[in-house]
Order: C-alpha cells, then structure tokens, then sequence
C-alpha cells in the first residue's frame, strides 16, 4: 500500500536520512525504533511531505511520486490519505475538541457540516471524550489532548495513521490512556506507523519493528524476532540498554 | 491665568467637526495597510527573494523618518507629480482643486503600512509552527490554514500591538494640519489664531484626542476579550490539570 525507496534527507551539512526504504501493508502496525538522531522522526515526517525528502520516491497505492518533483496537488493527495499524530498533540488551540475533528472534514475535504458533525462525534466517542466535545484544548489535559488528536486523525479515515512518539510528553498515567486507544485502532485493523519509545507497546502491538541508527535501517522483523534475537551488534547494545534486564536474554 | 471658558466651549464644538477628518484619516490608513502589511510580513517570514529586501528597505526608512519629514517630503512632491502625470494624460482637472485630505490618505498609509507590517510579522511568528503543520498534515490548503487557524491566533496577540499603533496614528493625524487638511487641530488652533486663546485651543484639542483614544482603547479591550476567549489567560496558580 505505502512504501518508501532511497530515501535521502540532509538538514544543514547533516544527512539525516541515508537511503531508508520502507514497505507498509494495509493493516500492518510497524514500530520504528532507534536512538535520538536516528532519522526515524524525519523519515516520519517525509512521508506526508512535513518535510521534504531530497531524493527517493514514495509509493502509495496507484500514486508514484518522484520527492524532488513532487507537484503541491501530489503532495494534498497523499496528505489526504494520511494522518499525523504530533508529540505535543498540536490541537487548534483557537477550536474546541469537536472542532478540532470536523475542521480537516468540512474545509479540507468538503463533507456537509451534519455527516461530518456525525462522522466527529463517533470519533471522540471511540476515544472516550464524549463528554468534553465542546472544551477548548487550554481546558483539557495532555492525555485528553492527544486522544481528541488521535480523534482527529481517525475522522478523516485515512489509509495510514502517522505517530511521531505520541506519549513522549505525557507522564505514565495518562501514557497508559493513549496507549490503550492506540491497541484498540490496531485490534480494528487500522493501518499504523508509530515512532516510539513505548517498548510494551512495540512488543504487544506492533507486527513489524524497524530499527534504525544514524540514518539507515540497522535491522528490521517481526517483534519477537528483533527483541528475542537481534542478528546486528547495534540492535543488541540498543535493546540491552533500554529494556529491564530480566525481561529479555540478549 | 484665566481661562476663557466660552471660547473653550465654542471651540470644543468647533473643533468636533473635524474628528471625522480625523477618523477617515486612521480608518483609510488601516483599511489599505492590512492586506499590504500582511503580504509585507509573510514575504519577511518566508523569505521571499528581492521582495523581502525591498520590504525591510521600506519599512527601516519608514521608521528612520520623522512623519512630520514624510508629510513635508509629499505634500511637497505630490502636487507636482500629479500635475505632470494630469497633463500628460491629458484629463481637465486642476490639481490644486485636490482635497488635500488626499494626500494625507496616502502619507498616513506609507507609514501605517511598515509598522503594521511588524506587527503582523510578530503575531505570526507567536503562533507555534506545528499548528500549521497539524493543519496542512489532515489536508488543508496552506491558505486555509492560514484563515482558519493562524491569523485568528496571530489576531489576538496582535491586539495590544495594535490598539497602540492606532491611537498613534490618531494622535498623528494632527499633523496633517500642515497639510491644510480640515482635522481637529487645524480647526482648534484656527479658532485660536482669531483672539490669541491659545491655551483653551489646545485644552479643547487635547480633552478631544483623550476621549477618541480613550473610546479606541475600550474597543479593543473587547476585542482581545472576545477572540481571546479560546485561552486559559486568567492563569491559575493552582492547576486543575
């Protein structure tokens, strides 16, 4: 359904991204995994255009496009069949929740006001702030923030949801709220590409890891594989050092 | 020192008459400044080339220059410049038959122009950089994004910037007497000239611009408390989390 080739970034005389390839299926959850500076926040962000690849191509269903030449109405195609979920939730602070989720519906993609009134309100149901519909975002806490963005990018109903470490800025209470609405979407066979640190969620969700170390994919498999018997040395210095040592042999 | 109160209160009536002036005057210099200021800072934000330079050009000399230097440099200029491009169009009209109030129009907006330009440029720049990636990531065109959600945040950190660029330039339009335009204080300080009442002329003028002033700075009070109602800006010391 999605995949990336040859992706090349450089930021500043700094290549972050080294030629990734990455290959996503209709209802995979792929964790990408790595150290800070790895790359895995911008090949994130590559993927709708946040930003802007130097070099490779993105595939996605029948749409091939070249990064370098990529036309502005390529990039709203693919962007309208994704969803990004920020780290500090990025909510419209001047919209209430409800809002929030029927702007990308009514302006974006032109639905009439009531479906996408009802489209928005099954979507903050789902990720239980039914009852804070009309509360701005300064009125709600990080955990409710980041389900009403989570809201947001189920109601567009995209082909892929894009996580970039959705419960980095949430202390563990409220990480455990978001994580259990991120199992639920995936138990429904929602299409998932998280960044995280969250390694309970990487072993109990994800069917698909990918780690990744100075801008190139160092090892990638399925969770069982990668966290019982990682073949690559980095892998293993990085799993050592960030899983509880009785819970894995490495 | 006495005060005559009679030519006080005639002249603060007199005087009144021209606060209409006065008011087309700021109202016309804001109305053309905010789309060519808006457009002035987002070429300063994103860089634009050549425009960019010209903007920052044009706003430092705004800025470096005395109004009263800028109403002088056109009134002076104006008229003739007119008059060459009347006659060589070819039109009847008589240039000095131009309400002078014309060239207060533009002076006043030359230099509303460049310090709205930086106001917007730091509104703008207040407003978090991942609203509008959070907007353009669920499909939204950059200039929706813009409409919808960064101009009304931008909006409401402008508004104190703002009141005061407005009441300087109601406080400005003074100048245009220079100008012989017919505003408060060309009428006040004519009055004046009649009996040598000085004094009261100015008193008249002053207790007019405060309460002009005053009526603006309560109008956008309200303003920054109603777009502004979206934000917790009564800060709590004790959270509610």
């Amino acid at each position: 359904m999605l995949e990336l080739i040859n992706i090349y970034k450089t930021f500043n005389n700094n290549q972050v991204l080294k030629g990734v390839n990455i290959k996503v299926k209709k209802g995979d959850v792929i964790v990408i995994l790595g150290p800070s500076g790895s790359g895995k926040t911008t090949l994130l962000r590559c993927i709708n255009f946040l930003e802007r690849a130097d070099k490779g191509e993105i595939i996605f269903d029948d749409l091939r496009v070249n990064v370098k030449t990529a036309s502005p109405g390529d990039i709203s195609r693919i962007r309208k069949k994704t969803a990004f979920v920020f780290q500090n939730f990025n909510l419209f602070n001047n919209k209430t929740a409800l809002e929030n989720v029927t702007e990308g519906l009514i302006v974006a993609r032109k639905i009439p006001k009531s479906e996408a009134l009802e489209t928005a309100k099954r979507a903050l149901s789902k990720v239980g702030l039914s009852d804070r519909e009309n509360y701005y975002p300064s009125k709600l806490s990080g955990g409710q923030q980041q389900r009403v963005a989570i809201a947001r990018a189920i109601a567009v109903n995209p082909d892929v949801i894009l996580f970039d470490e959705p419960t980095s800025a949430l202390d563990p209470e409220l990480t455990g709220e978001v994580l259990a609405v991120m199992k639920q979407l995936a138990r429904e066979g929602i299409t998932m590409v998280v960044v995280t640190h969250e390694m309970s969620f990487a072993r109990d969700v994800a069917n698909h890891i990918v780690f990744m170390d100075a801008g190139i994919v160092i090892e990638e498999g399925r969770p069982d594989m990668i966290f019982t018997k990682p073949r690559e040395e980095r892998t293993k210095q990085f799993l050592s050092r960030i899983l509880p040592f009785d819970d894995y042999v490495i | 020192m006495e005060l005559d109160i009679k030519f006080m209160v005639d002249t603060f009536f007199l005087a009144l008459a021209g606060v209409p002036a006065t008011l087309s005057i700021t109202g016309v210099a804001l109305i053309i400044s905010t789309p060519v200021a808006f457009f002035m800072a987002i070429s300063r934000i994103y860089d634009v080339k050549i425009v960019k330079q010209a903007v920052t050009a044009y706003v430092s000399f705004i800025r470096g220059t005395p109004v009263v230097l800028q109403i002088l440099i056109i009134y002076s200029l104006l008229p003739s410049l007119f008059n060459t491009i009347i006659k060589s169009t070819g039109w009847n009209i008589n240039v000095f038959d131009i309400n002078p109030i014309i060239y207060a129009y533009i002076v006043f907006s030359l230099n509303t122009c460049a310090g709205l330009s930086e106001i917007f440029r730091s509104a703008l720049q207040t407003v978090n950089k991942g609203q509008l990636e959070a907007a353009l990531s669920i499909g939204m065109s950059p200039v929706q994004a813009y409409t919808r959600i960064i101009i009304p945040q931008a909006l409401v950190t402008a508004i104190p910037n703002i009141c005061n660029l407005t009441i300087n330039l109601i406080k400005g339009t003074s100048l245009a007497f220079m100008m012989t335009v017919k505003e408060v204080t060309s009428i006040a300080k004519i009055a004046a000239s009649y009996g040598y009442n000085y004094i009261e002329a100015y008193l008249d003028i002053l207790i007019i611009y405060i309460i002009l002033c005053s009526l603006v700075q309560l109008l956008f009070a309200l303003a920054e408390k109603h777009l502004g109602s979206y934000k917790n800006i009564r800060g709590t010391l004790v959270n509610a989390g």
